[in-house]
């Protein structure tokens, strides 16, 4: 098992050097500058040649990539060119609103996803499955930037019951910052409930027809009573591995939710990076993504294999 | 010259300017102002750095002016009224004397004096990073005549300094501030300011805080509010819901789609301000087709201005005739914009040898009052012939492709300032290497006279020389004005005593909350 | 993105039920029936869609580019059935004409997937060994990126316009082919008449047209149908952050995108495409979902 581990982490390394070489060569490839970006309205060419030399922009991408490499190595992730602020600060600042995001949105994906595959699974192939299965396709099918845009005018406009930009720290404001995710929340959480409720019944449909539920069933003890006690267990645990999967997805890539509802993420943290060609807070934060994807995926491999034998990692 | 503050107006012009500036909040007169709350504004972006003199963004500047103040400052008319320094003189057209407020403290408790101005004005002109140096690059030196008195020594006459003085080049920062906190001024600017407000926080991405000055200098009038909190809200459909919600109290702009609708609201106050902004195109002089001047007035003969102002600006805006926008003493209302003439398009058109229209690409801006113009822009000149590919860009690239000239036709706003000069001179002197002249105009005569605008100070005389150079702009057209945007601005009926003033900066001082 | 969270759930979720389970055989088909009862609506949908883009010249009502400005923001009437936008266009010609970009957008840039991570699958399975290794070192490099990022920087790179979204998608897009290809060309390799067939000296690309690719293209083509409509969601929020197709022209994404401000006044410019996405996205999705479990109960290995 730890021979495992040691083999897919060293194998990951690779995997983060293409990942490097390829953000660096394609940031470098797109047209456009960090500092003209920077000093739009100013035409002080002396001043921006200056500030060139001393950020290293002036160096041949190689010799700029090995010397980003030489400082990674010694742990230094760069500062950003705009602001002049170390990477690894910004990234942590903005690490917590979409933790706690893809959190919530978890928790709204499961509370919906529970009750619609379990009724669909239970009261199998009759309206309230279809209805079920038809609300699961909708979740997938619906595009979250018009989702977003119907619950703010819905809730946030008409009915007012939620605020609908900003983000307020849970951790700090307790029951206001909950209220300031819910709407971001729901809009990323009801297509993760769209795939987790059509998981969720499909591994309940399969646990329902093994020869113990049977048995039990023809024991004569409650529908209820067999799937709380046996289903349930082993239906979840697909569930579970694709929520840890999408974990990564879910923070670096709720974009279009973070720029819409003005949440501070990682998300929209490298969008605007891109888009002000701020090469160094880019490419930390594309690796700081990578590397939390990589892991994670690593983890739930290993849990996996430790779970269920019969699935073995090679 | 000889400008006395003695015969200054002061700002009980306000009043008078009202009807010119539309609708506001209820006049400042009329109730009694109350001290205290916290007034949340909302911008679509938010500051870059805290110090005035590495800050190259305009959100920046609204800050700044609650915070820092300028040796001068502006009144509604754009006039140049005392800031910092109390007054001024010429004694030859190559010195300034500058007599500075007494009385003045920063925000850190330190006095603000001649050296204090003397080491600003030497920090722009000798900081690597400094984005002001050319702003003040025509200050030659700078003396101490006494404690409250400095000298500017200029290298040229310049009549424009004096405005480019009422923004962030004239902004005294706290000398000890720099010397002590050094780069961490830009995130940091406790103690930093002479102004109603001082700096209390900026958490970057969430909000930027600044609270009231008691012992603010000017005891007339504010500061009332106990804080003002600065949010950053990217997307303008949020941000205006968000003033709906009464999630905020102010929002800096209006986009023109939402005004008619949030004028008749009657839980929101819209004002009107006039901005110093224009939206042009530059056309490439060195690249076909632009560079045969009968092509670009065939151009400039299909457009309809007044059809892109009525339908894509919905009114919110004013055709331009060229860069001075009519807010300015130097517009001249006697040179109309360009009027769409067909004939003469084709005309113009013949003469340039493309009789059967040409084909040209515009680059733009992936904004949607971008696209807007663009898209009428492109039926406009499809009737006359011309077929207008539009290219979308993200503003690096733009930024990119103007500064190496690799473009036919790209768009071009400039947020404006209070001289003509700053919205004249760096675009049409003719100028080797990089720099904002996108077009690459090189005419002598508009060369001299752009140096002359600088020279003479007589401002009556500048605006007859200004009226010249629009002329010459119409007629040699490296820019394709269309519009000066109005920039509505949105508050909360609570909002009282706002007074809009053509820059479009929110000064706040006389700002209180019902 | 859009796509992404479900495109990778998905792909995580098919992996998860090649779990070998004891199904009832009752159930099996009475779920299969179940489903085939939307798999026509589905296969309709797609049906008009694709007529509605070819004949979009003849179908639609008005020029998609010619601007009213007397009438802009007007509701739906007889002469508008779907409004009018901000400058005056017709609607509902512009989201007739749209049907054509979206669907370009969706299955182009898959079959760009399909091919580029096809091959690369088949390179990576039948080399095996170092080859393999860095084939799928380079895959997960690609699926490391956060999706619209990448598409992102990919656009900005290949210049605005129709054909940098589908290269910038079919980049993103190849790892899901490619993987799924090399798992095929894996669990045929060591079958007995692969190894007969080598061992009697067939060329290696005979055995992969003979051999690999009818088994292969099952599976390919049923996650080809289901990314697609992911790609056509992904075509939307591209352009929400402005990458797409260059004005005049528009897709439903980009019409969406432009009608966001205007949702309280006109809410028609944006229901009109809102709807065309949806009702072409889910039976996309029906046709996947039918393709999938007619073709193959046991498929999803």
């Amino acid at each position: 098992m730890g021979r495992l581990v040691a083999h897919r982490l060293l194998a990951t390394l690779p995997v983060l050097l293409l990942v490097t070489a390829g953000v660096f060569a394609l940031l470098h490839l797109t047209p456009g500058d960090p500092i003209d970006a920077m000093m739009a309205e100013s035409v002080d060419a002396t001043a921006k040649e200056a500030l060139r030399r001393e950020l290293g922009l002036d160096r041949s991408i190689a010799v700029q990539y090995a010397a980003w490499m030489g400082r990674l190595l010694r742990g230094d992730l760069g500062r950003s060119i705009r602001t002049g602020e170390p990477v690894i600060e910004n990234v942590s600042r903005r690490i917590r609103p979409s933790l706690q995001l893809a959190l919530m949105a978890m928790t709204v994906s499961l509370l919906v996803a529970f009750p619609v595959a379990l009724a669909s699974a239970v009261r199998h192939n009759t309206a309230v499955d279809r209805a079920g299965t038809t609300f699961a396709l909708f979740g997938i099918c619906m595009p979250n930037f018009l989702l977003a845009l119907l619950l703010i005018f819905l809730f946030g406009v008409t009915l007012r019951w939620l605020p609908i930009s900003g983000y307020v720290d849970p951790l700090e404001e307790g029951w206001a910052g909950v209220r300031s995710l819910v709407l971001p929340a729901v809009t990323l959480g009801l297509a993760l409930a769209a795939v987790i409720t059509r998981t969720l019944r499909s591994s309940l449909l399969d646990a329902l027809a093994e020869d113990y539920v049977r048995t039990a069933r023809a024991k004569g003890l409650s529908e209820w009573i067999v799937i709380r006690g046996h289903v349930l267990r082993n239906a979840l645990i697909p569930v579970v591995t694709v929520l840890g999967l999408q974990l990564g997805t879910l923070i670096g890539g709720a974009v279009i939710t973070e720029y819409v509802f003005a949440l501070p993420g990682v998300g929209r943290l490298v969008v605007d990076a891109v888009f002000a060609r701020d090469y160094p807070l880019v490419q930390g934060v594309i690796l700081l993504i990578a590397v939390g994807f990589l892991v994670s995926n690593l983890l739930v491999d290993i849990v996996y294999g430790w779970i269920d034998p019969r699935i073995r990692v090679r | 010259m000889e400008i006395s503050r003695r015969d200054f107006v002061k700002s009980s012009a306000v009043a008078a300017t009202a009807a010119a500036v539309g609708v506001r909040p209820e006049p400042a007169t009329a109730q009694t102002p109350k001290k205290g709350g916290t007034l949340r504004v909302g911008f679509y972006v938010e500051a870059a750095t805290m110090d005035p003199h590495l800050s190259g963004s305009k959100v920046d500047r609204q800050v700044y002016h609650n915070v820092y103040e300028p040796l001068v400052t502006l009144d509604t008319k754009l006039g140049i009224k005392p800031g910092l320094a109390e007054s001024w003189s010429q004694p030859d057209a190559k010195t300034l004397v500058f007599k500075l407020r007494r009385g003045v403290k920063f925000h850190d408790g330190t006095e603000f004096n001649a050296e204090a101005a003397k080491f600003n004005f030497e920090r722009m002109k000798t900081e690597p990073k400094s984005v002001r140096k050319g702003e003040v690059a025509n200050v030659e030196s700078v003396e101490v005549v006494d404690s409250h008195t400095i000298r500017l020594n200029l290298k040229r006459p310049d009549a424009a300094l004096l405005a480019t003085l009422t923004d962030r080049a004239g902004m005294i920062i706290s000398p000890k501030v720099i010397q002590e906190r050094g780069a961490e001024l830009q995130r940091n600017a406790k103690g930093a300011g002479t102004g109603p407000f001082e700096f209390v926080e900026w958490v970057k991405d969430a909000h930027l805080i600044i609270k009231r000055n008691d012992n603010y200098w000017n005891k007339q009038g504010g500061p009332y509010l106990e804080r003002v909190r600065y949010r950053p809200i990217p997307d303008d459909v949020v941000k205006l819901q968000s003033l709906q919600t009464g999630e905020i109290d102010v929002i800096d702009y209006v986009q023109p789609r939402d005004v008619a609708a949030a004028k008749s609201d009657k839980n929101l106050v819209v004002v009107d301000v006039p901005s110093l902004a224009a939206f042009a195109y530059q056309l490439n002089h060195h690249r076909p087709p632009f560079n045969v001047k009968a092509l670009r007035e065939a151009l400039a003969y299909s457009v309809d201005v007044e059809q892109v102002v009525k339908s894509v600006w919905l009114n919110v805006g004013v055709p331009a005739n060229g860069p001075i926008p009519p807010t300015s003493w130097a517009y001249d209302k006697s040179v109309p914009p360009i009027k769409r003439d067909l004939a003469k398009a084709k005309a113009k058109l013949a003469e340039g040898g493309q009789p059967n229209g040409f084909t040209v690409t515009m680059t733009t801006n992936n904004i949607p009052i971008n696209i807007q113009e663009a898209e009428v822009i492109q039926a406009q000149l499809r009737e006359a012939g011309i077929t207008l590919k539009i290219k979308l860009v993200d503003s690096a690239t733009l930024l990119s492709d103007g500064n190496s000239r690799n473009f036919e036709m790209i768009s071009y706003q400039w947020s404006g300032r209070p001289d003509p000069d700053g919205n004249i001179y760096q675009f049409f002197k003719t100028t080797p290497g990089t720099s904002l002249n996108w077009s690459g105009i090189s005419n002598p005569k508009l060369d001299e006279l752009l140096d002359k605008t600088r020279e003479v100070s007589n401002q009556a005389e500048r605006k007859k020389l200004y009226t010249e150079v629009v002329k010459i702009l119409q007629d040699e057209l490296p820019m394709l004005y269309t519009v000066h945007p109005i920039e509505p601005k949105a508050f909360s009926p609570r909002v009282q005593g706002y007074e809009p003033i053509p820059d479009g900066m929110m000064r706040f001082k006389d700002v209180w909350l019902k | 993105m859009a796509g992404s969270i479900r495109e990778s759930a998905f792909a995580d979720a098919a992996a998860l039920s090649a779990l070998p389970a004891v199904r009832d055989r009752r159930w099996d088909a009475l779920r299969r029936a179940a489903r085939a009862r939307l798999a026509p609506f589905g296969a309709a949908v797609l049906f008009a869609a694709i007529v509605v883009a070819l004949a979009a010249p003849l179908l639609a009502p008005y020029d998609p580019y010619a601007q009213d400005l007397s009438s802009t923001l007007s509701g739906p009437s007889r002469a508008h059935l779907l409004g009018t936008d901000n400058v005056g266009r017709d609607v509902l010609s512009r989201v007739m004409w749209g049907t054509r970009v979206s669907l370009i957008a969706g299955f182009a840039s898959v079959a760009v997937a399909a091919l580029a991570g096809g091959l690369l699958g088949v390179i990576a399975g039948y080399a095996g060994g170092r080859v393999d290794g860095l084939v799928m070192r380079v895959m997960d490099a690609v699926l490391s990126f956060p999706p619209l990022v990448l598409a992102l920087a990919l656009g900005a790179v290949l210049g605005a316009g129709l054909s940098g979204v589908v290269i910038a998608l079919g980049v993103v897009y190849t790892p899901t082919f490619a993987r799924l290809m090399r798992g095929q060309v894996l669990s045929v390799k060591t079958r007995d008449y692969v190894e007969a067939a080598r061992a009697l000296g067939s060329p290696a690309w005979r055995i992969a047209r003979q051999h690999v690719l009818p088994n292969a293209a099952t599976p390919i083509v049923v996650q080809a149908s289901l990314s697609v409509a992911f790609a056509i969601l992904a075509e939307a929020s591209l352009s929400f952050l402005g990458l797409g197709v260059q004005p005049p022209a528009a897709s439903w994404g980009s019409m969406i995108n432009s009608g966001r401000g205007y949702l309280q006044q006109a809410p028609w410019i944006v229901f009109g495409p809102g709807a065309a996405l949806f009702v072409t996205v889910v039976g996309l999705n029906f046709v996947g979902d039918a393709i999938r479990d007619g073709l193959d109960p046991r498929l999803t290995r």
